[in-house]
């Protein structure tokens, strides 16, 4: 499975999980817009208890946040929002405005002198300290500061605002023009319109900085979060650089912008992003901080990390661990050990990905603990899991850890940490062959309500973990043979990310296999084959490994062998373990299948010890079930049958359907191999059994479509009511036989000679 | 788009016609000559000054005219007639910036030159509020805001006068302009190559097509009119496009054909051989544009910084104080200032003049640039990297602030970071060695040495200015054992220093010469040996060496080993230069204001 750690990139605007924009300079300045919420807090005070109902007050009171922090909007939109949850507010607010910009200037002024008058009094109708208090506050300030000319523009301004709201509303009604002179103006301004529309739709204006720093902390929670929320790449880079026309020393439009270009893969706008991130974040630092020298190089530190990290997302580790090494010099340099957990963290990502190197990771994670770094601390503590699992580690040593690591998400609620941990379990189970407490590890998460909700009434964020926990849970569902439920999951999964989002990699190759595991019970070899160019784009190791089957199963045997032996090299290298195991079944299947049974039985061992060395209990159940095989073909059908004995409990327990029906399959056979040496009532009664295990089979067989499987079961089935001659019985099967085998296609392949 | 009389300005008569329809070659000197005279008047009377300066500047570099082959006045129309009162008024407060108050008299005119001098006001007045009012608008964030609101009144007016054809040579050039500040480039080049059709003798449209032609690809699918401004206009943008062999070629033919008294033509084959790095020339060419023209302001930055290349400080004061005389708030001027101090190593001083040059023009991008480089000079790193970032903002293709950007980062000790702004520098000049040494020192900081080689290699073949990548690529192959090579690469170093015979410090030549005496002791060649060894010897730190070698070759020669066969000296020292070498301070990497195109 795809790590989860995926998600582990520094972000300056967040610190333990929580994104804040910085704060620095001025903030925010009176604009038209302003004067019409501050025109509605004065009417919202004025207005008694009485006039107002208590659920209108309520959702007054709720609209209120999105218009202080939100972007400017248009006079008519406002007035919508408005009288959607008091008309009667809304009104007045109307008559107020119209009564100030059809006025005069000094309306204006009178209005902003009487403002501070709802702070005074005894009981005053505005806490000073309040949300609204705040922006009342800040709104006198910033407008006490406004130069002559400002004033007179702001008051012009006002009056613009107005009447374009004005026009909006009337536009509708009245569409005959008085004199021919006004008509033509009004189509100049149509033509200038639609020149600059297209500019307009998007922004309505310049953003304040406070309204700016709260529109890149939302968007920046949102593509971390959830990105289907987010504005798309192309119109969120627009956003930005509308931005930044307007200032270019807004360096987190830089930042966000990275971000953005991350989500498209586009390498060289986001290195040029994050270079110009960090320039102009070493001035701000320089220009600010008290203690200048200290901020600045620390931003030079963070600059080396995060160029790093992009590196290494793009899959340049060369240059990444150049870039990490130049990072951890100057952290060195400079003491800061913040820095040199990061850094080491992402020495261990690097090094993930070339050879294992957990002595690094302990390392890092005792120093997380020792400097305070909890984030830093369970995120290694998880990645030391998700290793020790892949390296064969008890499962109760790892779940001991994840509790620990559980412990600490707890106390300092980082939710993030805390889906991936689930998910990470979900994981484990699933390694292990578990599947009951894979299933329960998945539907805990997905029924679990998020910590932190980026928008009211949303409980779960988009993230990786819910992505992986739902692939397995697809996965796990299609193993049962329940497909309608496994399709069902993925198209919940296509909804909630869809395919040009960061995570959809993962449901793709999901769906894929799962294609591919039909297509092949189906007997459906091209079908199959064609899925295999697409899985190979998203996993290659998978993907060689399913052409090597596809080539198996079409009885290319020579080929097949090339490209498994080539694989097993090369997994056996990277240390995948899981896939040599599945490797070396596959290769040991090609052996008995071309009459050599002596010759798989070493691969099945060593195959049998790799599994029981990684407690890889599902594929330990299935090299059992191969080495039964092995046995029965050699004619040791007892052996096989006590060794059957011992693997068909989990395979029933938690095994797949179709290993299910194997198991039951292979144990009827083995049944009727014994046989032959006991005495007639002896070796009815086994044959009798042997045709319930067959039946038990056939059903299993049946759920997951394997048409091939029933024909062989059907077959045998036959044969053996003919022995013990029941015709009729016989002549069902076998014309079931004839019916199933008219349908597919033989390939040559001695019937019964297949596990 | 042919130039149809229909559309060719009213202001001129049929009578003009045919003089301002310009030939397409410069056979009648006379000719052209009348022609820059008539379009210096038409432009003075609406208002343009630099395209009339332009004209005037031209004209007189041709030989004068007699009395009766001079121009009469263009006739006036009737239409003139009726305009004449406002226009007179309007021109007068038009000559006194007072722009809304011109434009109020001449609204409703209906002439062609007071309908232009009627928009033109009003596009002034547009840009002159836009001035005034970015120091007094509402926030930080509408810095980026404040636009000129004339702009798109005027558009749309034009538009319509454009549709209907109504539009004359000057009309279609306004017009233009408010495209382009619209940022609407596409229609403004149309709306440009349109009017350079109708009036091709307007330098002003020309000029406005150099700025937005961003590549030669652009530049060859424009439909041009084939007239003798024309090459001007090529001879232009060449030197824009640094295509500079190209320009110098154009250039001369116009000097050929009789321009060669122009000033404008002399400063810009200075600027030209500026470009290219030519510096003995660009040098001797601005001295001679001084002579001629003493007072001119326009260009002496660029003659400023060859003077700081070469290190001229009395020549670099002289011009400074003579340029503050004649305008000190000239953004020249306080460049030239600038570099002045700079040379001086006053490097705070320096700095206030590139700011005070800026505050006289935001786009000035050449200060920002050198302000750079100042604030490099006095460890400032932060200020310097926010000085490279502006400069970059204003020309995205600017690449010495790319490469000053990736010197800041060396300096921080972040090879790998610095090498995107190299690769950036380099991308934008593939052919300029010192980039290709930047990266290849980044490159051997990081360990990657053949990436460092491949560097150094390229700075040789493209032609190293410093003369210093073959030293460090000999170095490198020292380091990796491989002598055969590093032998070959001093050898090729001392080579071209001594054929190129430029008197310049080269701290390398000792070690250079060291490294070659001892490979070919090790060869036993000892001839060559000695002779090597001898020239350590003229250096004060390789002295002792030479002297330990040349006693130990002639020991071995004593003992008997016979010498190996007269072979000559793979290369020639010239007896007076490897004398009186004797190396001093080095030239600091950092000395970066001498960084020039």
């Amino acid at each position: 499975m795809a790590s989860v750690h995926e998600s582990l990139y520094f972000n300056p605007m967040m610190t333990n999980g929580v994104v804040h924009a910085n704060v620095f300079g001025i903030k925010d300045w009176v604009t038209p817009y302003k004067i019409a919420v501050l025109v509605l807090l004065n009417e919202m005070g004025r207005t008694g208890e009485g006039a107002v109902s208590l659920m209108e007050r309520r959702r007054l009171n709720q609209l209120l946040l999105p218009l202080l922090q939100g972007p400017d909007i248009t006079l008519s939109k406002l007035y919508k929002l408005i009288e959607e949850s008091c008309p009667q507010l809304a009104n007045s607010v109307q008559i107020r405005i119209k009564l100030m910009a059809e006025g005069e200037l000094k309306d204006m002024e009178q209005f902003f002198d009487d403002l501070s008058d709802s702070f005074s009094g005894t009981e005053p109708e505005v806490h000073k300290t309040s949300v609204v208090g705040l922006f009342l506050r800040h709104m006198i300030l910033a407008y006490s500061k406004l130069s002559f000319s400002q004033v007179f523009k702001l008051y012009t301004a006002l009056q613009q605002y107005f009447q374009n709201g004005e026009k909006k509303t009337v536009e509708d009604a009245d569409m005959e023009q008085t004199n021919r002179e006004e008509g033509e103006r009004k189509m100049e301004k149509e033509e200038l319109d639609v020149s600059i529309r297209e500019e307009e739709v998007s922004c309505s204006g310049p953003l304040s900085q406070k309204q700016a720093e709260f529109f890149l902390s939302q968007q920046a929670s949102l593509l971390k979060n959830d990105e289907t929320k987010a504005l798309t790449p192309a119109s969120l880079q627009k956003e930005l650089n509308n931005l930044l026309k307007f200032n270019p020393d807004f360096a987190e439009a830089h930042y966000l912008s990275y971000l953005n270009n991350l989500r498209v893969q586009d390498v060289f706008s986001s290195t040029h992003s994050l270079l110009h991130y960090f320039d102009r974040l070493i001035l701000t630092g320089a220009e600010s901080k008290s203690n200048g020298e200290e901020g600045y190089g620390r931003s030079l530190r963070y600059a080396a990390l995060n160029l790093a990290a992009l590196h290494c997302r793009f899959g340049h580790y060369q240059q990444a661990e150049l870039a990490l090494q130049e990072a951890i010099r100057i952290a060195q340099e400079s003491n800061d050990h913040v820095c040199l957990q990061h850094c080491l963290s992402w020495l261990y990502v690097l090094g993930q990905k070339r050879s294992d190197s957990y002595v690094l990771l302990e390392h890092s994670v005792k120093k997380a603990v020792h400097f305070g770094l909890p984030y830093l601390a369970s995120l290694g503590i998880q990645s030391l899991v998700q290793q020790r699992a892949f390296a064969g580690k008890t499962a109760n040593k790892l779940m001991d850890a994840l509790k620990d690591s559980d412990l600490l998400h707890w106390k300092h609620s980082l939710s993030e940490l805390i889906d991936i941990s689930i998910a990470q379990k979900t994981a484990i189970w699933r390694l292990y062959g578990r599947s009951t407490m894979a299933l329960q590890q998945a539907q805990m998460l997905l029924s679990m309500n998020s910590l932190e909700s980026v928008n009211a009434g949303v409980q779960q964020n988009n993230t990786e973990s819910f992505a992986v926990a739902l692939c397995h849970l697809a996965e796990l569902h299609a193993e049962q043979g329940c497909f309608a439920a496994a399709s069902e999951v993925l198209k919940h999964l296509k909804e909630r990310f869809p395919p040009n989002s960061q995570h959809a990699q993962l449901w793709m190759l999901c769906d894929q296999k799962i294609q591919f595991d039909r297509a092949m019970n189906d007997g459906k070899y091209h079908l199959a084959d064609s899925l295999v160019t697409g899985i190979t784009a998203l996993n290659s190791i998978e993907g060689v490994y399913r052409k090597a089957i596809v080539l198996q199963a079409q009885n290319q045997m020579s080929e097949a062998h090339k490209l498994l032996q080539k694989l097993l090299i090369h997994c056996q290298k990277i240390r995948n373990t899981e896939m040599v195991i599945s490797v070396l079944l596959s290769v040991a299947e090609l052996y008995w299948r071309s009459s050599s049974p002596t010759v798989a039985l070493p691969v099945l061992l060593q195959a049998l010890a790799l599994s029981k060395e990684y407690r890889l209990q599902y594929l330990a159940s299935q090299t059992v079930l191969n080495l039964a095989f092995a046995q029965l073909i050699l004619g040791i059908p007892e052996q096989a049958l006590s060794l059957l004995h011992m693997a068909i409990e989990p395979i029933l327990a938690d095994g797949a359907v179709l290993d299910k029906g194997r198991a039951m399959f292979l144990v009827a056979k083995c049944q009727v191999a014994s046989a032959a040496s006991y005495d007639p009532p002896k070796k009815a009664e086994a044959l009798e059994a042997a045709i319930e295990n067959l039946n038990e089979a056939k059903n299993y067989f049946a759920k997951v479509d394997c048409k091939e499987q029933i024909r062989d079961v059907v077959y045998f089935q036959a044969r053996l009511y003919h022995t013990l001659g029941k015709t009729q019985e016989r002549n069902r099967c076998a014309m079931l036989f004839r019916q199933l085998h008219q349908e597919l296609p033989s390939h040559g392949v001695p019937l019964i000679n297949h596990l | 788009m042919a130039a149809s009389p229909s559309i060719v300005p009213v202001a001129v008569t049929a009578a003009v016609v045919p003089v301002l329809s310009a030939s397409s070659d410069f056979s009648n000197l006379r000719e052209i000559k009348k022609q820059l005279l008539l379009i210096a008047g038409l432009t003075r009377e609406r208002g343009l000054l630099h395209s009339s300066k332009w004209s005037a500047e031209l004209a007189f570099s041709l030989p004068a005219l007699p009395l009766a082959e001079l121009q009469p006045p263009p006739p006036i129309t009737e239409e003139d007639a009726r305009d004449m009162d406002a226009y007179t008024l309007a021109k007068a407060y038009f000559d006194v910036k007072e722009y809304d108050r011109a434009a109020h008299f001449l609204h409703g005119c209906n002439s062609k030159k007071a309908y232009f001098l009627y928009m033109y006001s009003r596009y002034l007045s547009g840009e002159k509020k836009k001035d005034d009012e970015t120091v007094d608008s509402l926030g930080p964030l509408e810095k980026g805001q404040v636009k000129n609101e004339a702009l798109r009144e005027l558009r749309v007016e034009l538009s319509k006068k454009h549709q209907a054809r109504e539009l004359d040579g000057f009309g279609l050039y306004l017009y233009g302009v408010v495209l382009r500040k619209l940022d609407l480039v596409k229609e403004a080049i149309d709306v440009f190559v349109e009017a350079t059709h109708v009036l091709p003798l307007h330098w002003g449209a020309w000029l406005e097509l150099c700025n937005l032609i961003t590549d030669k690809e652009m530049l060859k699918f424009l439909s041009l009119p084939d007239t003798w401004m024309k090459e001007f206009f090529l001879a232009h943008i060449y030197t824009e496009l640094q295509l500079i062999e190209e320009a110098l070629q154009k250039y001369q033919n116009l000097i050929d054909v009789g321009f060669s008294k122009s000033s404008y033509i002399v400063s810009q084959i200075a600027v030209a051989y500026h470009n290219i790095r030519d510096i003995d020339k660009a040098l001797s060419i601005f001295n001679e544009l001084r002579k001629q023209d003493p007072y001119r302001i326009e260009n002496m930055d660029t003659f400023s910084n060859l003077l700081y290349v070469r290190s001229m400080k009395s020549e670099l004061s002289y011009l400074a104080h003579n340029l503050c005389e004649i305008d000190k708030y000239r953004v020249e001027t306080c460049c030239v200032i600038g570099n002045y101090y700079s040379l001086r190593s006053q490097h705070e001083k320096a700095a206030l003049y590139f700011q005070r040059a800026l505050k006289l023009n935001p786009r000035y991008l050449g200060a920002w640039t050198l302000m750079g480089h100042e604030y490099m000079e006095m460890k400032n790193t932060s200020a310097a990297i926010q000085a490279y970032r502006h400069a970059i903002e204003v020309n995205k293709r600017d690449y010495r602030a790319w490469y000053g950007l990736g010197q800041t980062y060396e300096i921080l000790k972040m090879p790998f970071y610095c090498l995107y702004y190299y690769r950036r520098a380099h991308q934008l000049r593939p052919n300029d060695s010192r980039m290709l040494v930047a990266l290849g020192e980044c490159y051997e900081k990081l360990n990657q040495l053949v990436e460092a080689k491949k560097c150094y290699w390229r700075a040789y073949a493209v032609g190293d200015v410093e003369k210093m990548a073959l030293v460090k690529l000999a170095k490198l192959h020292e380091q990796l054992t491989e002598s055969e090579q590093a032998a070959q690469c001093y050898i090729k170093y001392i080579q071209d220093i001594y054929s190129c015979g430029e008197i310049v410090e080269h701290l390398e030549e000792s070690t250079a010469f060291r490294y070659l005496a001892q490979y070919y002791f090790k060869c036993k060649l000892w001839d060559e040996a000695s002779t090597c060894a001898q020239k350590c010897c003229a250096f004060n730190d390789t002295r002792e060496e030479g002297k330990a070698l040349l006693r130990q070759i002639l020991q071995l020669r004593n003992q008997g080993e016979t010498p190996s066969t007269e072979m000559p000296a793979p290369f020639f020292l010239p007896a007076s230069l490897s004398a009186n070498n004797t190396p001093t301070r080095r030239v600091s990497p950092l000395n970066l204001s001498s960084v020039t195109p």
